[in-house]
């Protein structure tokens, strides 16, 4: 038989209604669409239709790995989920980054992804070993902890197989609820547990002892040492005398915190994850470990939000390094002479909120539930509980009866309110299960939702109050993220615009794969007058054109994109697959699973101009943290310039038949046009 | 640091050099799983778990991780155990330390039931038209030495001939 370089083969078609397994040739869109997140855009543009909702069996969880995972290339290891979300508001197709061991797994057993569709009759899960699959009973683990569920299968299945489980939230339906593999890594912003729950699900298991191969090994080996230049060095269990996570989150602890660094995913070579050793458990009274990014730090002190450096997002040749270096603490030392360091490293201080203060144990209790139960730590660290502490503080829950006192400093009523959603108990329990989106509107948006936090206040301009809506909601139910207000809210308009721009045109929190980067040249240029220079809209389509690149090559946002090296995932594809690629391609292919993402948007959900720029605005007439709001009119001035960049049509928001015709998908177009759904 | 060292040092007195995995107080494994990649890599030109000569227990819960790879034994159990020594199993005279010549090879799987440990050093290559023993060869022929070593990231294993790493940070000052 030919060797296939870099890919498994085929996709294994997995119906739980009937109990059959199908092999999907990866040749049916490969190489049109590469893998990842490409592929599964065009698998659900073709399978689910706009009359299908998130808990219907008619759903599709589409699993997708890319063909640089297995290959030993750093950052290959990550995968990607889509279908249709429970979480975003309203039901819309989105996507939901993983890493961990399980895609590499998957691979070695012989496939590249999973469609999962219909639903079992009873708690199921599945068994692949080899390429052979099995519909095994769930019910011993049916209820079970994320934890237990993993140790419980690697018991009868033996220590070598990889899970991917749900929790108690994914079985109730809890609309954050996650999808969690070995290390602590989670498919969580999506809501996809619930997607599983919703078929019965419990988990997937795997044991592949087969093998991937790359096409050109000494390539393969020589990205190990050039990606990112891998620091290489000790990574000892650090006795800290407190928390100490950026200029942010810094609080003593009694006892001290242990602290070491590990990676997230088969074959890195980088270790950005943060490690908490023998911390508090919130399920058992032997102490654990625990993996952190960003946000949960903030679980543990949210007395200040998170502060911001331009060189963060804006960079030079000078002075560039992967976001990756910066959690591992292996950035290289600031390059002085380069004449722009000193505003490069000009630190704009974060907000003082006041949320809770610093409480080591009960923060590491509230994130070990969030995993245990199995829901997204961002709906609950930035979400939930921010709004509980604004709310009580604005008093806008009294003659509430939650069934305690409300006391966010307390680890009682941390995990009481965790409890009583997971489990949908009594009537609020079954509200906010619901997800802070859809819970607000089911009080009351406008008292619930948007009365007014009087606690934020600005470090850029001493002393001023900057007003906030006690649920931080931005578009599509999400949470703000680097928008100027809300979580992570220091960066200023130059970057907080961008990324509004790219959540308007997503159906998630963009983030997280797609944090907006460009160059202290682009920074210099729009400063003055963003809303009006083609650079923004053209430095959001970089970024987007780079998110699908990362998730379906597939490639990491902490290590990419490297603007000094954009041919790094063509060499990287090279390297495992054998086929060349050059830049122009890649982003042809990338900007082809774009449009598709944003015919299933236009088909199914009613994805228009309007619907867009109105989910968007509303959150950005709250101050930034300088004061800044947007303009209805210079807004929408901005969304005309990233319309007419894209060539879309600027009344509807709409891909033209040329922009589908030119990227190779006519077909999409036909069918657009058949629904009116292309532009006049 | 003193007693880590002696403690390795002890070990050689029945063992060969071999890859040792160094307590996490010196560097945390950080589960980045290169060691096995780059093993199956560069000795059958693919990426497998079952391929690799070095073994990495996964804590998947804990995250804490294991490393297992040949102790290279002195009297080399699996080399006595091998009908066809000095072909299939041999000695590298050099190094001490025996390896599997997969060509000559009849998949009889007596040195797998020769070694000493669990889980076995030895395992076999099933990616054959006939199996085939496979166990670290220290990457004997390879001019940089063992690839697991050179490509683990925190140089948390090393041959247990070299003395224990120190931060090139600093950071592991007064941890001991
Ligand atoms: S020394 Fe070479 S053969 Fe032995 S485990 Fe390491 S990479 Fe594999
Ligand atoms: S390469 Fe090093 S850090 Fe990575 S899994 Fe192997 S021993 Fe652990």
């Amino acid at each position: 038989m030919e060797t296939i370089y870099g890919y498994a083969g085929k996709i294994a078609r997995i119906n739980l209604t009937d109990s059959t397994v199908t092999d999907v040739p990866i040749t049916n869109y490969v190489p049109k669409y590469v893998g990842g997140r490409s592929v599964a855009n065009r698998i659900f543009w073709e399978e689910v239709g706009p009359e299908v909702k998130a808990f219907d069996p008619e759903n599709k969880l589409i699993y997708m790995t890319g063909p640089t995972t297995a290959t030993g290339i750093p950052s290959g290891g990550r995968t990607v989920f889509t279908g249709l979300s429970p979480k975003t508001l309203p039901e819309q197709y989105t996507w939901s980054g993983m890493g961990g061991w399980f895609g590499s797994e998957l691979k070695f057993a012989g496939y590249d992804g999973l469609i999962i569709e219909g639903k079992a009759k009873e708690p199921t899960y599945i068994y692949i070993e080899d390429g052979k699959v099995q519909f095994l009973s769930a019910e011993k683990l049916w209820g079970q902890y994320v934890h237990e569920t993993q140790e419980m299968l690697e018991e009868i299945h033996g220590k070598d197989v990889k899970s991917i489980v749900i929790g108690p939230a994914g079985e109730n339906l809890v609309r954050f609820a996650s999808i969690t593999t070995a290390n602590d890594n989670a498919a969580a912003k999506a809501g996809f547990g619930a997607v599983m729950g919703s078929k019965n699900l419990k988990a997937v298991t795997v044991r592949g002892r087969g093998k991937i191969v790359p096409a050109d090994i000494p390539k393969v080996l020589e990205l190990r040492k050039t990606m990112n230049n891998p620091p290489m060095r000790l990574n000892p269990i650090l006795n800290l005398e407190g928390v100490e996570a950026g200029a942010n989150v810094n609080f003593k602890v009694p006892g001290g915190v242990k602290q070491a660094q590990v990676a997230c995913c088969y074959g890195c070579n980088q270790h950005c994850d943060r490690m908490f050793l023998d911390v508090k458990s919130g399920t058992s009274r032997k102490k654990k470990n625990r993996v952190e990014k960003c946000v949960g730090i903030f679980a543990m002190d949210f007395t200040e939000n998170c502060g911001w450096m331009p060189n963060q997002t804006f960079q030079t040749e000078q002075n560039h390094s992967a976001p990756c270096k910066t959690l591992s603490g292996d950035m290289e030392p600031p390059d002085m002479t380069d004449p722009y360091a000193k505003d490069l490293f000009n630190w704009r201080p974060a907000d003082t909120v006041n949320f809770w203060k610093g409480n080591y144990d009960k923060g590491n209790v509230m994130m070990d539930l969030c995993n245990q139960y199995g829901i997204d730590k961002w709906e609950v660290t930035v979400g939930l509980f921010p709004w509980f502490s604004m709310g009580q503080k604005e008093g806008v829950f009294e003659g509430m009866d939650f069934g305690m006192p409300i006391d966010v400093e307390s680890e009682e009523f941390v995990r009481y309110i965790l409890d009583m959603l997971v489990y949908r108990k009594g009537k609020y329990g079954d509200i906010l299960a619901e997800g802070m989106a859809r819970a607000v509107r089911i009080l009351g948006k406008e008292k619930y939702g948007d009365t007014i936090y009087h606690g934020r206040y600005s470090n850029v301009i001493p002393g001023k109050q900057l007003d906030i809506p006690i649920c931080m909601e931005t578009a599509w139910g999400e949470i703000f993220h680097w928008q100027g207000r809300g979580y992570q809210a220091a960066i200023d308009i130059t970057g907080w615009l961008p990324c509004s721009l790219q959540l308007m045109v997503s159906s998630r929190d963009t983030q997280t794969v797609a944090h907006f980067h460009s160059t202290w040249d682009y920074y210099l240029a729009v400063k003055d007058d963003p809303y009006h220079n083609r650079l923004v809209p053209q430095a959001v389509i970089e970024c987007e054109t780079r998110e699908d690149i990362k998730d379906s090559f597939t490639s990491c946002e902490w290590q990419a994109p490297d603007h000094y090296w954009p041919t790094m995932e063509c060499e990287m594809f090279e390297a495992a697959t054998g086929y060349p690629m050059t830049l122009e391609e890649m982003e042809e292919m990338a900007i082809r699973s774009r449009l598709t993402f944003r015919a299933i948007l236009i088909r199914n959900y009613g994805r228009d101009r309007e619907m867009e720029v109105n989910a968007v605005y509303p959150g950005l007439t709250y101050p930034d943290s300088v004061g800044l709001t947007a303009d209805w009119d210079d807004w929408n001035d901005l969304v005309d310039l990233y319309y007419e960049e894209r060539g879309w049509d600027k009344k509807t928001g709409w891909p033209t038949r040329e922009q589908y015709e030119k990227y190779g998908i006519k077909e999409i177009a036909d069918e657009l046009e058949a629904a009116g759904k292309l532009p006049g | 640091m003193e007693k880590i060292q002696e403690e390795y040092g002890k070990i050689s007195e029945k063992y060969c050099n071999h890859i040792v995995q160094y307590p996490p107080e010196v560097s945390l494994c950080a589960g980045c799983t290169s060691c096995e990649a780059v093993c199956a890599m560069v000795h059958d030109g693919a990426v497998s778990p079952s391929l690799s000569r070095i073994q990495l227990e996964r804590g998947t819960v804990s995250m804490i991780h294991t490393i297992h790879a040949c102790m290279q034994c002195r009297d080399h159990p699996c080399y006595s155990a091998c009908p066809k020594k000095d072909k299939a199993m041999c000695i590298d005279e050099k190094l001490g330390i025996a390896y599997v010549n997969q060509e000559e090879c009849v998949g009889c799987r007596l040195c797998v039931k020769a070694c000493p440990f669990e889980p076995k050093r030895i395992r076999m290559n099933l990616d054959k038209p006939r199996p085939k023993a496979i166990k670290c060869d220290m990457c004997r022929t390879r001019p940089n030495g063992p690839a697991c070593v050179e490509y683990c990231q925190v140089r948390c294993i090393g041959k247990s001939e070299d003395p224990v790493p120190v931060d090139d940070r600093g950071r592991t000052q007064g941890l001991f």
